[in-house]
């Protein structure tokens, strides 16, 4: 909000909620975000960092139905991304194609891949594995989680298997495993439920509250990074899910989003409704102090 | 205007009484109890007689009247099952849980009460079968043992009759060091019955014994016996004297005999034997180190320095006495090192029993604040733990002074070695008194790893005002205990230096003062916290409970707001025992009536939210950003101050900007956008009472406002007359409900 002399700024046209690395796009440093807007039209940005890296470029600007919730990018191509949105009253979540841009701005209309209609519920996020080329998606609700079967070229999304949650744990978010296929950390009330793909079962589960955002270490196996509401940022050796490996303070108010660097290890970003980003080194070996800066 | 605003109030008084008998456990006790039948009020008291009430109806209205009445009656029906629904919602989520709970508990106890029952059964058959037992082996017993006791004494009648001849049969084989054992060991019975039954023998037993000294006597002075031979005579004739001789005097004066005697008998040994000091240096030394091991085990409990000081001295007093005979054995040298081991965990040891003393008292603020909730219990811990931390340290040093005083030449050399050890002591005493209030806070669960699981289950029942009482107890640490601390350890323990100069003082209260300011803000944040949450958790409940967008109009204020408030004077009330107040005290407002005619703060009060169309929202969009650019940038997340007023901000404005982060993540229709409204209107006024900064709080209730309105699909907000009714229902419901406190 500030935008610091050192800082790049963009700026959009109403509030945001969401924003997505490409990661298949090796090329460029690009982002996709969505729009927040109850009343208004919401748009979808494709923006790009400058090759000298000091501007913001908006590669396209689409417009999209409904506000966005969630969005996230998929991680082997780059034109394609999902978004969870809502009317106000009902959750919908749905897959995207950008159109071939031949540098015109005022684009054509997304294409819709595939919309997740059966999946009907509050939708919180919806999951693409991280580590590369994969046929399954996962949509999270208050109370199920949804595996899809997802085919760009048929443009056709299958729900595989379904399970709720079960009583009293209301599902709020989710990380997939970029180790293991089969492994997903689903985000609930009381604690971060670990569930097999497979047998679509629980495994095990950290008891924590108030978990907020989960993320996994990319480099490191079995290493997690839970952001909770009051109480900052812990990491977890998940063969070790009772204490915590490492604890930071987190944010003045809620930290909200946390995630790893993929490349750099022990670098950890969070975000928190202080309106603050905390950058910070905790390599997960060494004692070393935790430092962050906003 | 008038007209309308007549029925109006009559309904919501209904309203509210309808709600306040269905809470109220006493129906009698509802304020304005009907005085008279017949009319048609007594609609909704305990006495009301349908028939009579549609007699009355039909004989005194006309068709059109009980065609209204009608209609207004279904209204007011399906207002009165929506009510319902409402809290039926409501207290759903409490009622999974609790039949959850319930049938978790049965599953448990299930089977367990015939478990106990077969249980019992077998343990009552074991305490039969084994009491049979011990019955019938009971006489069996008793006769064994008599016979055994009448064996023994027999045995020892025997041995006295026989020790005569035995000592004559030893005397003939020269086995005097068996002799002397027979005759030490018959002396008591000698003692007792000596004059009477067993005269004879006592006699014929002293004449054999006389022989066997002058025997002794003869060995050990005559030179063609060998030295081992005279130095075992020596001790026999020793064992044969002593008894006689120390019989008389009393304890103390026995040690310092003993002790004085051993010395002659050294030295009479030295004088017989010039070749054997090794040996008796290592007697010595082993003296030495038998009375430094039991002072050690002494100094395990609890004892005074002036204790062990008496301890001291008279093993000083021994080792200067042996030292006078036996220079070789260098005693003192070898005490001095024994007694700075004992001296050492004395001093350690002292602290130790401080730590536990202050986590006693501390700990006793768990049990405490049930039985007396009337008085101030946090307060009376803090001062107690005060007092503890405080009197506790001034104890333990003018205990450690009473070494340096006392003018022993052991101490006196062990002077710089106390100052040092009292120095560390201070500095690994305050240290752990650090960690114990972070493990006592539940704070440190997580950092300890072997301690985590036990401390976890810990750390769920920790009083948030525990919390509190260690945050300002660290800070009188800080501030108070440790300048005194400091200027006694100068006054009475400076100098030292046994550690070396490039160690510096072992001392180092900048270093102590350092963890306890931080142990103290992260006491003091961990209490903002746990607080903090529990609001939280009970607005996480009111926000993602209803469906705000099908929300009906609003009625009254949300009882959230009520549980808010009272969870806020809670807060207070343990603030208020323990931290002192602000200094800047903010002057009271004069229009604190809960009336909400001003708009001044308000910018989406305005005529221009009327008009409907995109337009008006996106201009509106734009002036609340464009406000919020213009406005004087509020500081939310300020440093929390060791005041009252600070830590109650702290929390209220936490609890604001959690509320509007609620709020953002909803969607709402009108009613639930004005509910809102409501409820956020009617916190202003109490929240700035017991807030020190006004404009904050205005600004984040504002937030959550506007936040709602950017969040409503329809932002239209209640009139302000209707506002300011509701909000005055609420507060003459409130007074109502408690008249003393206004």
């Amino acid at each position: 909000m500030q935008g610091g002399s050192s800082g790049i700024g963009y700026g959009l046209k109403y509030q945001a909620r969401c924003i997505s690395d490409v990661k298949a796009d090796t090329d460029h440093t690009s982002f996709i975000t969505g729009t927040l807007s109850l009343r208004e039209e919401n748009e979808v940005h494709l923006i790009r960092l400058s090759s000298g890296g000091t501007e913001l470029i908006c590669e396209g600007l689409f417009s999209h139905p409904n506000e966005i919730w969630d969005l996230s990018s998929c991680p082997f191509d780059q034109r394609i991304f999902s978004t969870v949105f809502s009317t106000g009253e009902s959750y919908g979540a749905a897959i995207w194609q950008i159109p071939e841009l031949y540098g015109q701005l005022n684009s054509p209309q997304l294409e819709r891949i595939a919309s997740l209609d059966a999946h009907v519920g509050k939708i919180n996020c919806v999951l693409w594995w991280p580590s590369g080329r994969h046929d399954k998606l996962i949509s999270i609700d208050d109370e199920n989680l949804f595996l899809w079967s997802l085919d760009c070229s048929k443009k056709a999304a299958q729900v595989q298997s379904k399970e709720s949650s079960g009583m009293l744990h209301y599902l709020s978010g989710g990380a997939w495993d970029p180790h293991d296929v089969n492994a997903v950390a689903a985000t609930c009330e009381s604690s971060v439920q670990f569930w097999d793909l497979r047998t679509m079962k629980k495994t095990s589960a950290i008891e924590r509250a108030h978990i907020r955002n989960a993320n996994y270490d990319m480099k490191k196996k079995h290493i997690l990074v839970t952001a909770e509401d009051e109480s900052g940022i812990h990491i977890w050796d998940l063969r070790k899910p009772k204490i915590p490996v490492k604890e930071l303070p987190g944010h003045t108010h809620w930290t909200w989003a946390v995630t790893c660097n993929p490349e750099y290890d022990g670098l950890i970003l969070s975000a928190g409704t202080d309106s603050t980003v905390n950058l910070w080194l905790a390599p997960i070996s060494a004692g070393d102090e935790p430092n962050s800066e906003a | 205007m008038g007209t309308d605003d007549v029925p109006l109030d009559d309904k919501a008084k209904r309203m509210r009484d309808l709600l306040s008998s269905f809470y109220s456990p006493d129906p009698s006790s509802t304020p304005n109890a009907p005085s008279k039948h017949g009319t048609l009020d007594a609609i909704n008291t305990t006495s009301f007689d349908p028939d009579q009430y549609m007699n009355l109806l039909v004989q005194k209205s006309n068709l059109e009247a009980l065609l209204k009445r009608h209609v207004e009656m279904a209204a007011e029906i399906k207002n009165l099952d929506t009510d319902l629904q409402m809290l039926v919602y409501e207290n759903y989520n409490k009622f999974i849980s609790a039949t959850d709970s319930i049938k978790r508990m049965k599953s448990n106890i299930v089977g367990m009460e015939a478990n106990m029952g077969q249980l019992l059964d077998k343990i009552m058959s074991v305490q039969s079968r084994s009491d049979g037992v011990n019955t019938s082996l009971f006489e069996k017993r008793e006769h064994i043992e008599k016979l055994h006791r009448t064996r023994n004494l027999l045995r020892k009648v025997q041995f006295i009759y026989d020790l005569p001849a035995r000592l004559g049969k030893c005397i003939k084989s020269e086995a005097y060091a068996d002799a002397v054992k027979f005759y030490t060991g018959a002396m008591p019975i000698f003692k007792a019955y000596g004059d009477s039954s067993f005269q004879d023998c006592k006699r014929a037993s002293e004449d054999a014994v006389a022989i066997i000294v002058k025997n002794l006597q003869g060995k050990l002075f005559s030179d063609s016996e060998s030295i081992q031979a005279r130095a075992e005579a020596a001790v026999l004739l020793k064992q044969l004297d002593f008894p006689g001789k120390v019989s008389d005097l009393s304890p103390t004066t026995a040690h310092e005999a003993s002790v004085r005697e051993f010395a002659e008998a050294i030295r009479a040994y030295r004088i017989i034997f010039p070749d054997s000091g090794r040996q008796l240096i290592t007697l010595a030394q082993d003296l030495v180190i038998n009375h430094f091991e039991t002072t050690e085990q002494y100094v395990k409990r609890r004892i005074s320095s002036a204790n062990l000081l008496g301890v001291l001295r008279t093993i000083w007093a021994d080792v200067l006495l042996m030292d006078e005979v036996l220079h070789e054995a260098v005693l003192p040298d070898f005490s001095l090192e024994a007694a700075q081991g004992a001296v050492k965990k004395y001093v350690a040891s002292t602290f130790t029993y401080l730590l536990q003393d202050i986590s006693d008292v501390l700990l006793r603020v768990n049990v405490s604040p049930k039985e007396a909730a009337e008085e101030h219990p946090l307060q009376v811990a803090l001062e107690a733990s005060r007092k503890a931390v405080l009197q506790g340290s001034m104890d333990v040093l003018l205990d450690f002074c009473q070494f340096l005083d006392d003018d022993l030449g052991l101490l006196v050399k062990l002077r710089d070695f106390i100052i040092d050890w009292v120095q560390e002591g201070f500095q690994g005493f305050l240290s752990a008194l650090d960690d114990r209030f972070l493990l006592l806070s539940g704070r440190k669960n997580s950092s300890s790893p072997d301690q985590g699981l036990t401390e976890g289950a810990h750390s769920e029942k920790v009083l948030a005002g525990l919390v509190l009482v260690l945050a300002q107890l660290s800070i009188f640490i800080e501030q108070t205990v440790i300048p005194r601390i400091t200027e006694e350890i100068a006054a009475s323990f400076s100098g030292g230096g046994a550690r070396g100069i490039e160690n510096g003082p072992a001392f180092v209260p900048g270093e102590i003062c350092r963890i306890f300011r931080s142990a103290g803000e992260k006491l003091l944040h961990h209490y903002v916290n746990m607080r903090t949450q529990r609001v939280s958790a009970l607005l996480r409940k009111r926000f993602s409970t209803p469906n705000w967008v099908k929300h009906k109009e609003p009625r009254e204020v949300h009882m959230f707001v009520d549980l808010f408030l009272q969870e806020l004077k809670a807060i207070g009330i343990e603030v208020k025992q323990i931290l002192p107040q602000g200094l800047l005290r903010k002057h009271w407002r004069s229009d604190s009536n809960g009336s909400t005619t001003s708009s001044r703060s308000n910018p989406l009060r305005d005529d221009k939210m009327s008009r409907s169309n995109t337009q008006r929202a996106r201009s509106q969009l734009l002036e609340t950003h464009l406000a919020k650019l213009f406005k004087q940038k509020v500081e939310i997340f300020t440093k929390v101050e060791y005041t009252q007023e600070s830590v109650v901000t702290t929390i209220v404005k936490l609890c604001l900007k959690s509320l509007q982060e609620f709020v953002r993540l909803q969607t709402f229709n009108r009613s639930g956008f004005q509910q809102i409204q409501l409820d956020i209107q009617f916190l202003r006024t109490p929240l700035k009472e017991i807030v020190e900064d006004e404009a904050v709080i205005d600004f984040l209730l504002d937030e959550v406002i506007v936040a709602a309105s950017e969040r409503c699909l329809d932002p239209t907000p209640l009139e302000p007359p209707i506002l300011d009714r509701l909000i005055q229902a609420k507060l003459a419901k409130l007074k109502e409900q408690n008249p003393i406190t206004p």
